[in-house]
């Protein structure tokens, strides 16, 4: 009885399923795969014999791209020499230890086989907060956009005393990076100028995109008062910090200054730690197709980028790049280490299922 | 007026109402508080619109939840009951007006089956006396009651039929609104006369009238009357989940307020050192003061550190919830066909409680049985007749063939016993003869219906007399006397004058209370015993029908007494009454016995053994013994060497000592299942109660009665919409149909929805405290991830795999730890190996930041993949989904050229970067799973 009851049931269960909004049946819930919970899903059923040789590969996968990863950075060349002056007897103590603008040290640098080409010339600062939250906030997007009221933002760097408005505004303008270099390379006694190449090494977008400077032609109108980005009509100051005005940056290229001068983009994009490289030039490729080749170099530095308050060190890179970009040993270690310990885990877990396999022969 | 606003919110109040219940809750303050913050500019991070978008849209999402609640179900059942029809007296004749304009001193005229819209007094009825029935299955478990206007309106308004005379009362003196259902005091003042008044009078509202052609009813309260006052505001129950998530909230609080202190100190430090001595930097230092700007930086920490708890999270727990309770309702193996109910999650915040019930409490009748009585055997004067095999599941009882010898005996008129038994069985009772629909009692009706079947029909039913065919003779019993049924005193009698004119005293009741009563020596007393024991074996529901001639002075002296106590206060007589029937009910002489079968519900014995099986501790909770132990056995809840604890010798023990509960629930641990007999209503919730105390655990209760609200309400509550009424199923969290639903509802739904929940929490936690300790923000992953381990039919196959939940096993303070250590341990992969790789070089904070979130985005969603163990094409598009949007919202946000500036040195360092960190981040639970899924092989091959 209980079974033909139990069929009769089902037999109503079909009928309702198959008519759907029956009447009699209004609040029977609807026999879709999503209400029922019974999508269709795939359960991957992983097994030791997917697990283990999983690990294995990624692990191997991982060391592979470590090995590579490791010579890569080995082939890449790297030049570095510091030039913070802060022992005596090195090139520029005396600029170091003295308050003279524009003091000029010279630094000699061997170069003993062909440095290949693109080569990149970094300068480089130790101890160095960029990174530092209010260091980092205090500037102003919209004048470095062209509009040239300095925000609150900038404070204390964005009126003077005289209550001038300062263009740029803020920290790390001030405080932009003001050693310049000129390189030579010593052949046949005489000094050669190495062309170094400034264009493109900002990042495409602060160029085109964040910054941009008054529409003012020439440019030194917008910051003698007459410029329209202004609310009220003002000098405006330079950073304290800097020795000559924005519309100055590069003499030789006047579309080469303002906020969009490459220099200061590169300076703006603040760093990630405080030890840190900026990308200061390339080495021309049209007259150095090839890289620097081997020979005698001196680099003439003009020091006025005062670093030994806070202890901080100044150096120069010069290095070529791979597809990796730069030298990096850390990440092919990395990987080699991480590729290691999955190899090994996976060893671990060999054992463990050998041991729960094959009980009886332990 | 009698206007019934059970809604919440109005245009005016709904916004304060729901922002001051929103803000009671402790997350929203917070996010307040860190709205606030970020107004002051000098600590503010982001600008504080930004924050502001999520809060308001929490809030407006939960407010606009409360609203349509409000609106929908609250609004719309106030309108249909508001708009209900009834009949008005206005200005001398009846129309027909709605609920709401019942105001406090109308007529009313009541038609049969009406419900009640207010509290009335008993003007007249159309029936001899004003007699009229009402039933009352929405306030108590007593079915039908009679009630009586008093004399001198009844002969005022039935001698003078005619609406004036209604309209003419003087005043009615009431005592305030209360909420006791079952007192009443005021007097009528009419024509220089004061009638005192009691709960006799009063129809109360939402009974229905029964039986009786129409009532006239003057209404004393109308909003204020005593059920709307009865109905208490529903507990809101929290899950042992939230209160886990909230405590893990207050530590994340803490750790943050503590951190942000240290950052803030070494900030102090770090501005007294470093800072003076860098031109640049020195001037940063605010007000050259260190201290002062380790204080700003204290709050800006605070605001950096607060993605660690995540705002979405209370949400996103709302969601899931929600879609859960809708699954539970979509199920289709819950619903039930004849009754076309679907299952119900009233409560959707319960949802992963029931994947972790401990003690589950049942009442018996009804939840475990049908609740559809047949009479199936009978002992007269010792004899055992058997009145019917054929079964037939769709039958309501009545129709069936009878014992030849038994009818061959009545034919004979041989035996004077069964002749007064079966009459006992036409007279003793409450049903009204044109009771067509369902029973108010289906005991009472399987009585009726087999005196009925042998002879003895009961014709009709009057104030004081009943009207009754013997064998084809129609003898009138006048009533003198109804000693009604309560479940405390589990018996009911007649008083009736035999039309020779004796008197006789008819009982019907639990064989425990008849068998103590009965006069010494009672004839066949052994063999009727013997028939209890046979009865209730067969798991049958037993009931002893006993006689007494009463002599007529006995019965003088005692209606004396009785109007008496008609005149005393209600506590007072209540005890005297008690008093009165106990004597009224004594030196019965034993009938007979029926018995009656209660069928257990299609699944109930499997639904137990599994239930048992997943390691939850069933009690049942009966008010009889024998039967219940019989049916304990038939449906595997007691083993042949079980023990039973009879609650009524308990109870006064606990009453006395509380402690002992401890002991009693600490004997009961050991025991799988535990039958608690012989309990009353108001015990039952006490059981649950005790239970609750002494147990960690998830405590259940499934009833379907009004005498089992008490119970629901304790904690996670069941209803079985089943024959009674709707009192349980409102009072629950979970409506079901059928007992066997609960396989389903526990160990399929809750199972699922406690895995997913604490997997959802755990991840939540990895997730949220990782990135937060990095300092990296973003809130765009979407974390909702579907979670079936174990297909519906294994989970029912394997109910061990429950015990999880019961444990606390995936949120367990350990689990929960160790994700928290495994997210600090991630955090510091997301900053080390950027760390090493970003060291001296080239590379801006921008890039790095990017680096570390697409870092933290592959381990987020490694880890989802890693949990998910049921890939449904949901699923596999919201990680695609997820994945896709980040880097969309990483281009919008950061810009549109990232990797392409020169040098071009940054491609590929920064996807092997953010690959080899999320590969190292996620290493440790990628080989705890692998190294699971080894070990679990090795189960399997066990």
């Amino acid at each position: 009885d209980v079974k033909s009851y139990r069929k009769v049931q089902e037999d109503d269960d079909a009928d309702g399923a198959r008519v759907g909004g029956n009447e009699k049946f209004t609040n029977r819930p609807d026999n879709t795969a999503f209400t029922q919970q019974r999508l269709p899903a795939w359960q991957p059923i992983l097994s030791a014999g997917i697990v283990i040789p999983g690990f294995v590969l990624i692990g191997l996968a991982f060391i592979g791209v470590g090995v590579a990863l490791f010579v890569t950075s080995r082939s890449i060349q790297v030049l570095e020499r510091d030039y913070t002056g802060d022992e005596s007897g090195t090139p520029c103590a005396s600029c170091a230890n003295s308050n003279v603008q524009n003091c000029i040290c010279t630094l000699n640098i061997t170069v003993e086989t062909l440095f290949k080409g693109p080569v990149f010339f970094y300068y480089g600062l130790s101890n160095y907060f960029q990174n530092y939250r209010r260091y980092g906030t205090s500037k102003d997007d919209n004048q470095l956009y062209g509009v040239l009221n300095p925000s609150d933002n900038c404070a204390p760097y964005a009126y003077n005393s005289n209550n001038q408005p300062i263009v740029p505004c803020g920290s790390i303008a001030n405080s932009m990076f003001n050693d310049t270099f000129k390189l030579y390379q010593t052949v046949n006694g005489t000094r050669q100028e190495v062309s170094l190449d400034g264009k493109g090494i900002a990042w495409w977008t602060d160029y085109n995109i964040k910054y941009r400077n008054p529409t003012n032609n020439p440019l030194k109108d917008a910051f003698n008062g007459s410029n329209s980005g202004l609310f009220y009509r003002n000098f405006l100051i330079n950073p304290i910090y800097w020795s000559k005005p924005a519309y100055e940056l590069d003499t030789s290229d006047p579309s080469n200054n303002g906020f969009v001068n490459q220099d200061f983009l590169v300076w703006m994009r603040r760093a990630a730690l405080p030890d840190f490289r900026k990308l200061y030039r390339r080495i021309s490729q049209d007259k150095y197709p090839d890289g620097l080749p081997a020979g005698n170099y001196s680099l003439e530095i003009t020091y006025n980028y005062r670093v030994y308050r806070f202890s901080g060190k100044k150096k120069v890179v010069f290095s070529n790049v791979s597809w990796m970009g730069g030298k990096n040993e850390f990440l092919g270690i990395a990987y080699l280490v991480v590729g290691s310990m999955c190899v090994f885990m996976s060893i671990v877990m060999l054992i463990v299922y050998a041991k729960f396999k094959f009980p009886d022969e332990e | 007026d009698n206007v019934v606003r059970s809604y919440k919110y109005s245009p005016l109040t709904f916004l304060p109402l729901t922002l001051f219940e929103q803000f009671q809750r402790a997350a929203n303050l917070y996010y307040l508080l860190m709205m606030v913050l970020q107004c002051v500019p000098a600590i503010s991070s982001i600008p504080w619109y930004i924050t502001i978008i999520p809060l308001i849209s929490i809030l407006s999402v939960r407010g606009l939840k409360d609203l349509s609640n409000d609106m929908q179900a609250r609004r719309r059942s106030d309108s249909e009951i508001n708009s209900r029809p009834c009949d008005i007296l206005i200005s001398q004749s009846f129309r027909t007006k709605k609920w709401k304009d019942v105001c406090v001193g109308d007529v009313l005229r009541i038609h049969k089956d009406q419900v009640i819209p207010a509290d009335l007094l008993l003007l007249c009825s159309s029936e001899p006396h004003s007699l009229c029935y009402v039933e009352t299955a929405d306030i108590d478990e007593t079915n039908l009651k009679y009630r009586q206007a008093l004399s001198a309106t009844h002969n005022e308004l039935t001698s003078n039929p005619s609406e004036e005379a209604l309209g003419a009362f003087d005043v009615v003196l009431c005592e305030e609104p209360n909420n006791r259902l079952y007192t009443f005091r005021g007097q009528l003042q009419w024509r220089g006369e004061i009638l005192p008044l009691d709960s006799e009078h009063i129809l109360l509202r939402g009974t229905v009238l029964r039986n009786t052609g129409f009532a006239y009813g003057l209404a004393i309260y109308t909003a204020d009357s005593k059920i709307l006052r009865n109905s208490g505001k529903l507990k809101v129950k929290r899950t042992q989940m939230e209160k886990v998530f909230n405590k893990v909230v207050i530590g994340i609080v803490l750790c943050v307020l503590l951190a942000a202190l240290l950052l803030a100190i070494g900030n102090g430090v770090f501005s007294t050192q470093v800072m003076r001595q860098t031109d640049a930097l020195s001037a940063l230092v605010v007000n050259s003061d260190a201290v002062y700007t380790g204080f700003l930086v204290y709050w800006s920490y605070i605001i950096l550190l607060s993605p660690a708890m995540p705002i979405a999270l209370y949400i996103r727990f709302e969601l899931v919830h929600t879609v859960h309770s809708l699954f539970i309702g979509w199920d289709l193996e819950m619903y039930w066909q004849q009754g076309d109910k679907p299952a119900q999650a009233r409560n959707t915040s319960l949802n992963e409680e029931l994947g972790q019930v401990g003690y589950l409490l049942s009442d018996k009748t009804g939840t475990l049985t049908q609740n559809r009585l047949l009479f199936r055997q009978c002992c007269i004067a010792g004899d055992i007749y058997l009145m019917d095999l054929s079964w037939n599941p769709f039958s309501c009882g009545g129709l069936f063939m009878s014992a030849p010898a038994l009818v061959d005996r009545l034919r004979r008129n041989q035996c004077p016993l069964s002749r007064q038994f079966f009459t006992a069985l036409a007279l003793c009772h409450t049903v009204m003869a044109e009771w067509k629909e369902q029973a108010a009692s289906p005991d009472e009706e399987a009585l009726v219906g087999a005196a009925r079947e042998l002879g003895w029909v009961f014709l009709s039913r009057a104030r004081d007399f009943i009207v009754v065919s013997e064998m084809g003779v129609t003898r009138r019993y006048q009533l003198l006397a109804l000693l009604d049924f309560t479940s405390k005193r589990r018996r009911m009698s007649v008083l009736v004058r035999e039309p020779e004119g004796g008197i006789k005293l008819y009982c019907k009741g639990a064989d425990i209370v008849i068998l103590e009563r009965l006069q010494k020596d009672c004839p066949y007393q052994e063999r009727m015993e013997t028939a209890l024991e046979l009865f209730a074996e067969a798991c049958l529901r037993t009931l002893c029908v006993a006689v007494r001639s009463v002599p007529e002075a006995l019965w003088e002296r005692w209606n004396k007494t009785l109007s008496q106590s008609a005149t005393m206060a209600t506590c007072d007589r209540d005890v005297l009454l008690e008093e009165l029937y106990d004597k009224m009910e004594m030196d019965l002489q034993l009938l007979g016995v029926t018995a009656i079968e209660d069928r257990l519900q299609d699944g109930v014995p499997e639904t137990i053994a599994l239930l048992q099986e997943a390691g939850i501790k069933v009690w049942v909770l009966t008010g009889d013994k024998k039967t219940a132990v019989n049916i304990g056995f038939s449906c595997k809840l007691l083993d042949p060497d079980s023990r039973i604890v009879e609650w009524q010798e308990l109870q006064a023990e606990f009453d006395q000592r509380p402690e002992w509960g401890a002991t009693f629930m600490s004997l009961t641990e050991h025991c799988r299942s535990v039958l608690c007999c012989r309990v009353t209503p108001a015990q039952k919730a006490g059981i649950v109660n005790m239970v609750q105390k002494h147990t960690s655990s998830v405590t259940m209760s499934i009833g379907d009665g009004a005498n089992d609200v008490n119970m629901i309400k304790a904690h996670v509550g069941v209803g079985l919409a089943g024959v009674e009424g709707g009192q349980a199923v409102q009072n629950a969290d979970f409506a079901l149909s059928q007992f066997r639903f609960l396989q389903r509802l526990l160990l399929i739904h809750g199972r699922w929805s406690y895995r997913r929940i604490s997997l959802f929490l755990r991840y939540f936690l990895f997730k949220t405290c990782s990135f937060a300790l990095v300092h990296v923000w973003f809130g765009f992953f979407n974390g909702f991830s579907a979670q079936q381990d174990v297909s519906a039919e294994n989970s029912l196959k394997f109910p061990e795999l429950y015990h999880s939940g019961q444990k606390h096993e995936l949120s367990s303070p350990l689990k929960l730890s160790l994700s928290l250590l495994y997210a600090v341990y991630a955090s510091l992969v997301f900053f080390f190996i950027p760390f090493g790789v970003f060291y001296n070089t080239a590379l801006d904070y921008q890039t790095m930041a990017v680096t570390v979130s697409m870092a933290a985005t592959f381990t987020a969603t490694i880890e989802i993949i890693l949990m998910t163990r049921y890939w449904t094409k949901f699923n596999i598009a919201a990680v695609v989904v997820s994945v896709v949007l980040f880097f969309i919202c990483t281009r919008i946000t950061h810009n549109t050229r990232l990797f392409q500036q020169s040098p071009k040195d940054y491609y590929f360092l920064v996807w092997l970067t953010a690959l080899l960190t999320a590969w190292t981040a996620v290493l440790p639970s990628v080989t705890a799973f692998a190294l699971n899924v080894i070990l679990t092989l090795h189960d399997k091959h066990k």
